[in-house]
């Protein structure tokens, strides 16, 4: 290159700082002493010879040197830079700070001397004033984060371990991590003793489990009619037609037995096993255990409203139409409602236990339908046992159904708002067990 | 400084209840632990795998009580940051984004009214809108952590997640969890990485097989940790 071009002063003076870097210093005397020779006019020349001396040790050779380039080139910031360096070594740091300044006036768009000004509060060991230094380097160089890793320094100094952390991780991150606004909504208790909030989620909750579920199959909502209706045919096909059982409108006989049931049987089937599958929920968010079955009771239970509304149309259109009696179908629906939830609940509280209970719900189900009397009328079993049959509430329940669709009667309203009282206490008894079971359950499953 | 939560002697004992064919054995995950959770500080908790991170994680929280000792809670809300809490893959990103909203304590209106937040955060434009069964495990990762960012327990527990998904989200959010650690949040990060908790934490404790052993800087524990593994090897 200096061959090339010998009349270009760059070539010479990178050379010798190149040198210079390098620890070559008689070969950046050299270069420089053509460069003094040739282009004395250029403020690099002198800037570096006065490098070159202080680090021969040649004091009293930079000195000068400065001394004559200061008065030359005042306008230079390098110049004064190193003037400050020089003031520092001769321990005058007010004159470092003046010769400093000056290289800021200079050139207030360059990063060295604003380096300097910090590096040299951090020399005479004013943290605080170097941190604040260091922040006006990262404000007015955002895209050079020259400076992190020393402010963090002078952060540690001052004994605060945390900035001194949080600057090198800006160095890293950026200085978002200094955001100190982390929170639109602090000071949340636990909101979750909100009795509102509970039920809404219960019911968020079960509506989007029957989301997911529907939008699993190509039928989605179909199924919800579709597949009691199919339930339906396979009885209607074993008793009516093969068996050929009870006669004359055996099939609203039949169907007004079956869909009750039917809400009986797919609620406390589905939810029986609630609390062991919603586990990881409880040992993450550490959500109550009751919610799992609540949340299957209502999932389960609203599928069945359009079965029950088409059991209404399919009864009206066989020639039993409504009549005053059809509003007892109001406190007997609430009544088993009631006794589902009991039900469900206390069968969903005991297997997290005794898994082994798991395998005889089925059974127990099947079992308890063949003495609801789905299949035929309470009426034909012996008379001593009548009243023992009805003790089970599904066979109370059923009566109540085809005495107000078949019979055109009004139910035994007695015992059923004793049935209604009975599972009401069993409802709030249950929440007071879950409520004591509460850390208990998390562990149950664990173990 | 009062502490929001302290720990002390904290054991815990699972069953491991057999069958009517096998006798019952107990196995303590936790023997004794003991430390204070001050707020506003970024704890760091540091331990092998099997030391019983995770059974203090719960006892924290408040899932599981202490069979011996004593958790004192002074009245603050705790949770997990859990990535991924009740995902349906049949449901689509924002009912998704409801729904685990809703699980981690908040009501229907608070979630829905970040929800465009979440949205942005994660980055999934017109995703957000279809089944997550559809999308990859780095977009499923994306929403699980974008709807742990409306989060802000008074105190925040953390299990190893710093950053999740791709390159590009990952750095995102491996700055969010960072910033968090940094604010006025209270933090308790759990981890067996020696960086994290040196880069991170305020203070830091070592949990070795069920036992609290130091306590103090994060620079003095890790020594401690150090000496524990050589003398064990």
């Amino acid at each position: 290159m200096r061959k090339a071009y010998p009349e270009h002063p760059d070539t010479w003076l990178q050379g010798a700082k190149a040198s210079i870097e390098l620890g070559d210093l008689p070969q950046a005397g050299e270069l420089l002493q053509y460069s003094q020779q040739h282009f004395s006019s250029n403020p690099g020349t002198p800037s570096l010879a006065a490098e070159l001396a202080m680090r021969k040790g040649e004091w009293d050779t930079a000195d000068s040197i400065l001394i004559d380039a200061r008065y030359d080139f005042p306008e230079n910031m390098s110049i004064w830079l190193k003037s400050s360096e020089f003031a520092i070594h001769n321990n005058k740091p007010e004159l470092a700070l003046e010769y400093n300044t000056k290289a800021r006036q200079c050139a207030p768009e360059q990063l060295a001397p604003y380096l300097q000004y910090a590096e040299l509060a951090m020399q005479s060991g004013q943290w605080e004033l170097a941190l604040e230094r260091w922040k006006n380097v990262r404000s007015k160089f955002p895209k050079k984060p020259a400076g992190y890793h020393r402010a963090a320094e002078a952060a540690r100094q001052l004994n605060q371990p945390k900035l001194a952390r949080q600057l090198t991780l800006a160095h890293q991150y950026g200085e978002d991590v200094f955001d100190k606004s982390p929170t639109n909504n602090t000071q949340r208790k636990n909101k979750q003793n909100n009795l509102a909030q509970f039920l809404e989620l219960i019911w968020v909750n079960a509506r989007l489990n029957l989301r997911s579920e529907t939008h699993r199959n190509y039928l989605s909502y179909g199924w919800w009619v579709l597949e009691p209706l199919l339930h339906m045919v396979v009885y209607y096909v074993v008793f009516a037609l093969l068996l050929k059982r009870g006669g004359e409108n055996f099939t609203v006989f039949l169907l007004t037995g079956l869909i009750p049931w039917m809400w009986f049987m797919k609620v406390v089937g589905g939810s029986s096993n609630s609390i062991i599958a919603g586990q990881n929920l409880m040992l993450q968010v550490g959500l109550r255990p009751i919610t799992f079955p609540l949340v299957s009771i209502l999932q389960f239970s609203i599928k069945q409203i359009p079965v029950f509304l088409l059991l209404i149309s399919f009864v009206w259109l066989q020639g039993y139409s409504p009549n005053a009696n059809w509003w007892s179908l109001i406190p007997v629906i609430l009544v088993q409602a009631l006794i589902i939830i009991a039900f469900a609940c206390a069968v969903a509280a005991l297997i997290p236990f005794i898994r082994d209970l798991s395998y005889l719900v089925p059974t127990g189900l099947t079992f308890l339908m063949f003495l609801s009397g789905i299949f035929y009328d309470y009426r034909r079993i012996s008379p001593d046992w009548q009243e023992f049959f009805l003790l089970n509430p599904m066979a109370f329940l059923l009566k109540c159904y085809r005495e107000i669709f078949m019979e055109n009667t009004t139910p035994d309203m007695i015992t059923l708002s004793l049935w209604g009282i009975g599972s009401a206490m069993a409802c709030i008894l249950l929440v007071f067990i879950f409520q004591r079971l509460r850390y208990v359950y998390p562990r149950v499953v664990l173990e | 400084m009062k502490p929001v939560i302290s720990l002390q002697e904290v054991g815990i004992r699972y069953k491991r209840s057999g069958s009517i064919f096998s006798r019952k054995s107990y196995f303590d995950a936790l023997k004794s632990v003991s430390f204070d959770i001050f707020p506003g500080e970024t704890l760091g908790i540091l331990g092998k795998n099997g030391a019983g991170k995770s059974t203090l994680l719960r006892v924290i929280s408040g899932i599981i009580k202490p069979d011996s000792g004593k958790l004192i809670n002074s009245g603050a809300s705790v949770s997990l940051l859990a990535l991924q809490t009740g995902f349906d893959l049949n449901l689509n990103g924002r009912d998704n984004a409801i729904l685990s909203g809703m699980l981690q304590g908040y009501s229907r209106r608070e979630v829905e009214s970040r929800i465009d937040e979440i949205h942005d955060y994660s980055e999934l434009g017109d995703f957000f809108y279809e089944p997550i069964r559809s999308y990859s495990t780095g977009m499923r990762a994306r929403l699980g952590f974008s709807i742990t960012t409306i989060i802000c327990p008074d105190v925040l527990l953390v299990d190893e997640v710093l950053g999740v998904g791709d390159q590009h989200f990952k750095q995102k959010a491996e700055l969010t969890m960072v910033a968090k650690t940094q604010s006025q949040q209270t933090v308790v990060l759990i981890t067996h990485s020696h960086q994290q908790i040196a880069r991170l934490c305020d203070r830091a404790i070592l949990i070795d097989d069920g036992i609290s052993f130091a306590s103090g800087t994060p620079q003095e524990v890790l020594a401690t940790y150090e000496k524990r593994l050589e003398k064990n090897s």
